[in-house]
């Protein structure tokens, strides 16, 4: 299968601080990696280099994206290439309605790959659609982009943008946090719609809880900015019963 | 001069003329100072009762024909119990250097409503100072909307008295520079009498070396108990030059009020940035999208929906960089 992402020897920083410290990844299309780790281990740090976040310095190291140098391009660019973050706290954004805000995104994507922007109405058809996906109610389309939604809201908010644009690579950072069970449910069976052979997603959690609906290929453990330990879907149970303190244990 | 019975443009030169005028509203040209074809000075009175029907753009232009430094004024009387609503339209024909000082008197009478809209959209060389002299009577309503899109040097003066109980008055705007421009607002607003409501909200976005100062001071005099009086001012610097001054005032000598100010100068959101541009919206689309966001408080305050669009359009391109123009007339805006 083809290898989508490659991240060799990974080191960033914020001012002084080195938070990565050498990762090593590689994600094929098909498969769900999934990355846990204790608090300040680097989880939120390596979504936000992947997708382009410049509060933090990459110092060392190289990611390849579907064969480019991912760390060259712009935020947009990345995007306009497939790749999706799902934000563990989603922004809020007063005065842009959730309809244009997603117009503009759809639009641009679809310019960037020679198509003719959607009609108003081919429009309004794909957001009813793709917010079926996660059971979003119609009127969240004229409200600001995650004003005054609740914590379960925005994350469906998240998944329902994952929808609408169709990314290759998504990379959803704690996007169980906050959830109640039911939401949990139509978040993951958001995901598990979207997934197919050319797709691959990296779930960021704390949790075993996310990975009973969203069923990874890979787990990693990432403590101290390192991947100390990579294993199968069976080691999210295993921590769940004993913690991160034996695979910090044995690493060292 | 009788408000359904104005002089109506009769020897308009084609180039002044609309392509796509507002449909809800009559056309005055106010040209450097006179009405259009009618030589002397606006004055608009309406009578008890009277209400106007449509709106009622007066398009004020200056042009090469008159001097540089002008100065003129108008009125507007609302009688009592009288409604109407007026657009106030600033624009230049010609690209000299202008000066120009301009005095409204805005009176109403006794529970008259009017709606004002001022859209100030000159070229660089233009300089012009309004002063604005406004008084309500008792349970008169005044909305009012500043759009101060473009021109080298706007001033705007603006002193509002609330001189009868549960008059009501709300003063917004907007102001937009780049390059060299320069706004002003200097407002004072006072609450004379007990049981008045004002509200006031300006926002600003500066660009490039573009100049911003705002002044308002909120009065209320002794005896004025149960005033309810509200400022905000917001500024946005998007360019590392741009520069806002604010100073929100209050003076409150009765003590049985609800008053409240408030001023903020600040930059665009970086997180906000980020989240659109990890959508795939271009760096420059997504500032667009936030300052058009930041302007939405102050155009909503339109209550004509036609009117409104077009000054979302107006704002939405002035700031793509693009100098101003509406469809309304042939030359600039409406």
């Amino acid at each position: 299968m083809k290898t989508l992402l490659q991240i060799e020897n990974l080191h960033a920083s914020v001012g002084e601080k080195e938070i990565l410290r050498g990762i090593n990844l590689e994600i094929k299309a098909g498969e769900v990696h999934a990355i846990m780790g204790p608090n300040g281990s680097g989880k939120s740090t390596l979504s936000a280099v992947l997708a382009g976040r410049d509060t933090f310095t990459v110092t060392e190291g190289s990611v390849t994206y579907d064969g480019r140098d991912l760390l060259a391009l712009s935020p947009e660019e990345r995007s306009w290439a497939g790749i999706f973050l799902g934000f563990q706290y989603p922004v809020e954004i007063p005065g842009v309605s959730n309809v244009n805000f997603m117009k503009a995104a759809v639009n641009e994507q679809r310019k960037q790959r020679g198509l003719e922007p959607l009609t108003a109405a081919q429009f309004l058809k794909l957001m009813r659609e793709k917010m079926a996906y996660v059971e979003m109610d119609s009127s969240f389309s004229g409200r600001g982009v995650n004003v005054g939604f609740s914590g379960g809201e925005k994350k469906r908010n998240e998944i329902f943008q994952m929808a609408m644009l169709e990314p290759r690579l998504a990379i959803l950072d704690e996007t169980d946090s906050g959830l109640d069970v039911d939401a949990l449910r139509i978040v993951a069976s958001g995901v598990n719609k979207l997934k197919h052979a050319d797709n691959a997603f990296i779930v960021i959690t704390h949790y075993q809880r996310l990975l009973d609906y969203i069923v990874p290929d890979v787990i990693h453990v990432l403590y101290k900015g390192r991947i100390i330990k990579t294993a199968g879907k069976e080691l999210a149970l295993e921590i769940e019963k004993k913690g991160y303190d034996w695979l910090i244990h044995e690493s060292e | 001069m009788k408000a359904n019975n104005l002089i109506y443009a009769p020897a308009l030169k084609q180039e002044f003329r609309c392509r796509v005028p507002l449909r809800d509203a009559r056309q005055l040209f106010l040209v450097n100072g006179t009405v259009q074809g009618g030589g002397a000075p606006l004055a608009l009175r309406l009578e008890e009762g009277e209400q106007l029907d449509k709106m009622l753009q007066i398009i004020g232009i200056r042009s090469a024909e008159g001097p540089r430094e002008l100065s003129f004024s108008e009125s507007f009387h609302f009688g009592p119990r009288s409604a109407g609503r007026i657009i106030l339209c600033a624009h230049t024909f010609s690209l000299d250097r202008f000066k120009t000082v301009e005095r409204v008197l805005i009176e109403l009478e006794e529970e008259a409503r009017a709606q004002f809209v001022v859209m100030q959209n000159e070229h660089n060389q233009a300089d012009h100072e309004t002063f604005y002299d406004i008084s309500l009577a008792g349970g008169a309503s005044l909305d009012m909307v500043f759009l101060s899109l473009h021109g080298g040097v706007i001033r705007n003066h603006i002193d509002a008295r609330l001189c009868g109980e549960g008059a009501s008055c709300s003063l917004s705007g907007l102001y937009l520079t780049d390059g060299e421009q320069r706004m002003d607002y200097d407002i004072l607003l006072t609450h004379q009498v007990p049981h008045c409501h004002s509200n006031q909200v300006f926002k600003g976005i500066l660009d490039n070396n573009g100049v911003a100062h705002f002044d308002g001071l909120i009065k209320v005099v002794p005896d004025a108990q149960k005033t309810e009086a509200y400022q905000a001012n917001h500024n946005l610097l998007v360019s590392p030059t741009a520069r806002a001054y604010t100073r929100p005032q209050l003076e409150i000598y009765a003590d049985d009020v609800k008053c409240s100010h408030g001023a903020t100068i600040g930059r665009l959101n970086p997180d906000e940035l980020f989240y659109m541009r990890t959508r795939g919206i271009p760096v420059a689309e997504a500032r667009l999208l936030q300052q058009v966001a930041f302007t939405n408080e102050v155009v909503e305050k339109i209550s004509s929906p036609e009117l409104r669009e077009r000054m979302q359009v107006l704002v939405e391109k002035r700031l793509r960089g693009e100098f101003s123009r509406c469809q309304n007339c042939s030359k600039n805006c409406c």
